[in-house]
């Protein structure tokens, strides 16, 4: 649903930059131009705005985890089992 | 000299060490995300520090080797570990299609879209990693890439081999799913009414 205002740029072309826009891969011309549409077209506004929501969720709940210690004794036996065999060679 | 050659590979592993072990739990969440099970998930780590190890020296210094690793373990992953999992290839072609979803997104209204978003704010954290985990692989990894780790577009290219108008497609169809089973989701908890749909506000 468009607010039904004139605007700049249309909204069809705003929304479809929403990603570009929020994964901070635009370029600056554009990232102006969508900037000042959000300020003046709500229902654009609320697109990008749950689109963030989604995003930031993502991160949230994915973040931060550790590996189990067990794992990391693991990874350096490794790597030095390597670096041995490649000193035998 | 053998003495010469064998401080030379001792150097070797120590620099890997001291470079690549800090990524150890970026890649275990990761390779969590990709198995969906922590033994295989630990299991594609180590063999991604051992390919990465041997493969060392054909790294160059000060480029990015947090991309590198990444790239390491996705290719380790398709290789060893898609293959044996049951199913076909998950191409992500179920479900609706890219206009449908945009179609029934362009009719829901501005009131229903921020109770949505309020939605997905009291949604639990194992709410999103489910929905996440019910993604094709291609669009789940994409997905993960660009907003748990942050990567940009073309390090997401070079990590998935695939070139970044391939990426940017994966994203919008990934977030596009996501999005609708995490209605889905918000509708069963009761946190929206699954009526609002059309009336705008």
């Amino acid at each position: 649903m468009s607010c039904g205002n004139p605007h700049a740029t249309p909204c069809a072309e705003v929304r479809a930059l929403v990603y570009v826009y929020l994964d901070g891969e635009i370029d600056e011309a554009h990232r102006i131009e969508v900037t000042a549409h959000l300020q003046e077209c709500t229902p654009c506004e609320g697109i990008f705005a749950r689109e963030l929501v989604i995003k930031t969720r993502v991160r949230e709940a994915h973040g931060a985890g550790s590996a189990p210690e067990a794992l990391r004794t693991r990874v350096v036996a490794a790597i030095q089992q390597i670096s041995i065999a490649y000193r035998n060679d | 000299m053998a003495g010469t050659q064998e401080s030379v590979q001792g150097d070797a592993a120590a620099r890997f060490e001291r470079d690549a072990l800090p990524f150890l739990d970026q890649l275990y969440g990761a390779a969590l995300r990709m198995t969906r099970n922590p033994q295989d998930a630990e299991d594609l780590v180590q063999e991604t520090y051992a390919k990465a190890f041997k493969a060392f020296d054909s790294f160059t210094e000060g480029t990015n080797l947090k991309a590198w690793l990444f790239r390491i373990l996705t290719n380790t992953y398709i290789n060893l570990y898609r293959k044996r999992q049951r199913g076909p290839l998950e191409t992500g072609t179920d479900d609706l299609t890219d206009g449908q979803l945009l179609e029934a997104d362009s009719h829901s209204s501005t009131g229903m879209r921020s109770a949505e978003a309020e939605a997905l704010e009291q949604m639990a954290d194992t709410d999103i990693v489910e929905a996440m985990a019910a993604l094709p692989e291609e669009f789940r990894m994409a997905v993960y890439l660009a907003d748990v780790e942050g990567f940009s577009y073309k390090e997401i290219a070079e990590i998935m081999e695939t070139p970044i108008g391939t990426v940017m497609s994966r994203l919008h169809r990934g977030r596009q799913q996501l999005r609708e089973q995490l209605r889905d989701y918000a509708i069963e908890r009761g946190l929206i009414a699954a009526v609002a749909e059309g009336e705008d506000s």
